[in-house]
């Protein structure tokens, strides 16, 4: 019975437990307070310190020359001037947006039209959304070891697969021109199942009966999937964008074990550049700058779409 | 561009091809269907099949050109060779222990932090609330550096004055690998959203009753959102069994090893031995689908709830 107790009801205010303003009650008032002051304490502590203070220190450390081994010295924006001018970290970003514009647009696209798929009476949709969807749960160094193994180019199934066609084999990870385009189809394949979920989730909700008013008003569906579908899933879509995005804009352990950012930094990614900053050169002042270009990456991005879709104050 | 047709053509309805009956079209436009979605599966299976293929063949299939498909002999014994090989039932072991700390800790902390704010509201709540909301937004790289410094410096453990100089810190123990990771905004997040739904009435029914804020919590307003619990206890133990770059940083020793960072040694060490690789990957793998398969209700509430919400 407590299984159906998830939250349904989207457009129904929180309930705030109305306070009677009866002074028999006052004390038990402060009594709550107090409670709900102690409860919320361990947590609220916890994300001080390993969150609110980091962010903080991050950010004055960005300001500075820090090696770890002395006391970090002041320097202004210099961090940011080099992060700025260093062809490796424009690179970095350069890769980043272009992984991001695949991983998410790009994915998302194709996201929604399995979902579209799957929003008939299909016998085996069970079946399928398990598929679709272990990857998301599977870890991404697990995913990158068995697509490592995949893009071989001496023994690997891709090579394999393209020469049963007669396409002849590639480096796919040691190739300028497609270590790029094979870390993305992994990104897209990993990431497709939470993207088509939340869509699926969401069509299952469209009110059936705008479609049938819209067919009596003889819309096509083309123009049904343009003017009702699509504006009726701006909360889904921006959700599954602005989480999309933070996590295209943090892909990590998928470089660290297809392509260490080759060749030639071709592939290198902003979280990559700042691991190897602060972690292999021990430049931990500069790798804090560009740790903060990346968060206001983050930031315009997920403002700009906020704007660009109207908010989803729909469903707030 | 029939995709997009088949796309726009949402529940009831077929694509839409010319002289043809009705029933003909919606059975062709039916197997078009069937045929689109049946790639994408095999897309999305296949490489989990070569995983565990891979890891039941010999050396002399791994190296043949082009590769068979099934192992000409199964190699059983690889599995017992990789572990062999390389301690992956001791990483396999301390990110058990991880994630399930993680997991428990969230639980318990997360509930509480999210009952209190959901329901115990005080001065200043809103605004706790609001902090814990821009806390889901700080990307993890933005506050990885400070947090191992923090780490490293940790006054008086693995040798560190009080001022946190002159040894290690929290580097390489389990305090680095449980505490910093162990409460996530997004679990006081979600199940604040789960507390605000339940029934004032039950609450103040409690309270007449003379039951404490601790116990109408843990008694009686708990056990109305175990899905919440249960959804938060399966997301966390899988970003915790499946999380990489903090325990490659603070862990130094091969004793403290997790799985993934394991695996990621495993393969620099030894750069062509697939079949160990594969099996080690598959061990890695497994717990977390059968995890999936058994939890997938909660999975993909947690996932959409926090999408719709």
């Amino acid at each position: 019975m407590a299984v159906v107790s998830a939250p349904r009801d989207v457009s129904a205010p929180p309930v705030v437990p109305t306070r009677s303003p009866a002074p028999r009650r006052r004390r038990a008032g402060a009594a709550r307070r107090r409670a709900g002051m102690l409860m919320v304490a361990p947590a609220f502590l916890h994300a001080l310190i390993w969150i609110g203070i980091p962010v903080i220190a991050a950010f004055v450390l960005s300001f500075t020359h820090y090696d770890v081994l002395t006391q970090p010295r002041f320097n202004g924006i210099q961090n940011y001037v080099d992060a700025l001018t260093d062809p490796v970290f424009r690179r970095g970003m350069l890769n980043t947006l272009v992984y991001a514009f695949f991983t998410v647009p790009v994915a998302m696209g194709i996201a929604l039209l399995i979902a579209l798929m799957l929003d008939t009476q299909l016998r085996a949709r069970a079946l399928f959304r398990t598929a679709v969807f272990i990857p998301q749960v599977t870890a991404t160094i697990a995913v990158a070891l068995v697509w490592l193994w995949i893009y071989d180019p001496r023994n690997g199934l891709l090579n394999a697969v393209l020469g049963f066609f007669g396409i002849p084999a590639q480096n796919w990870l040691s190739s300028t021109t497609w270590a790029m385009p094979s870390v993305i189809v992994v990104g897209i394949w990993q990431g497709i199942g939470l993207k088509m979920l939340i869509y699926l989730a969401a069509l299952q909700s469209l009110p059936k009966d705008v479609y049938e008013a819209a067919s009596v008003d003889g819309a096509s569906k083309t123009r049904q999937f343009f003017s009702i579908t699509l504006p009726l899933l701006k909360p889904a879509t921006f959700f599954v964008f602005v989480t999309s995005v933070i996590s295209a804009f943090q892909a990590f352990d998928l470089i660290y074990i297809l392509t260490d950012g080759g060749p030639a930094n071709t592939t290198t990614m902003m979280t990559y550049e700042i691991y190897k900053s602060a972690f292999r050169e021990f430049r931990v002042g500069y790798a804090c700058a560009q740790s903060i270009i990346l968060f206001v990456f983050l930031l315009l991005l997920t403002l700009a779409n906020r704007r660009l879709n109207g908010g989803d104050s729909g469903r707030h | 561009m029939a995709g997009i047709d088949l796309a726009a053509t949402s529940p009831r309805t077929t694509l839409d091809v010319v002289g043809r009956s009705p029933a003909t079209r919606r059975r062709l436009s039916r197997a078009a269907l069937y045929v689109a979605l049946g790639v994408i599966a095999v897309v999305m299976v296949v490489p989990f099949v070569w995983m565990v293929l891979t890891s039941l063949k010999t050396p002399a299939d791994i190296a043949a050109s082009p590769p068979t498909f099934l192992p000409t002999e199964w190699a059983w014994g690889n599995y017992a060779d990789a572990l062999a090989a390389a301690p992956f039932l001791t990483y396999a072991r301390n990110s058990l222990i991880i994630a399930v700390s993680h997991t428990t800790i969230n639980l318990v902390v997360a509930s509480m932090a999210g009952y209190a704010l959901a329901r115990l509201r005080f001065r200043g709540s809103e605004l706790v609330f609001l902090g814990f909301v821009a806390a889901l937004m700080i990307p993890t790289y933005t506050k990885i550096i400070p947090e191992f410094l923090i780490v490293r410096f940790m006054p008086l453990f693995g040798g560190n004055d009080i001022l946190g100089q002159g040894g290690t810190g929290w580097l390489d123990t389990w305090w680095a690998l449980i505490v910093p990771g162990a409460v996530t905004p997004f679990a006081v997040f979600l199940f604040r959203q789960f507390y605000l739904d339940l029934p004032v009435e039950l609450e103040e029914a409690a309270r007449l009753d003379g039951v404490s804020e601790l116990g109408i919590w843990a008694r009686i307003m708990t056990p109305l959102v175990k899905p919440a619990f249960i959804t938060v206890a399966l997301l966390t133990f899988e970003s915790s069994w499946n999380n990489f770059l903090w325990p490659l940083l603070v862990t130094r020793t091969d004793s403290m090893r997790v799985i993934q960072v394991g695996l990621s040694v495993f393969r620099t060490e030894n750069d062509t031995q697939w079949a160990f690789l594969m099996a080690g990957t598959t061990l890695a793998t497994v717990p977390m689908v059968a995890l999936f398969l058994l939890g997938q209700k909660y999975f993909v509430r947690g996932f959409a709830n926090a999408g719709i919400k």
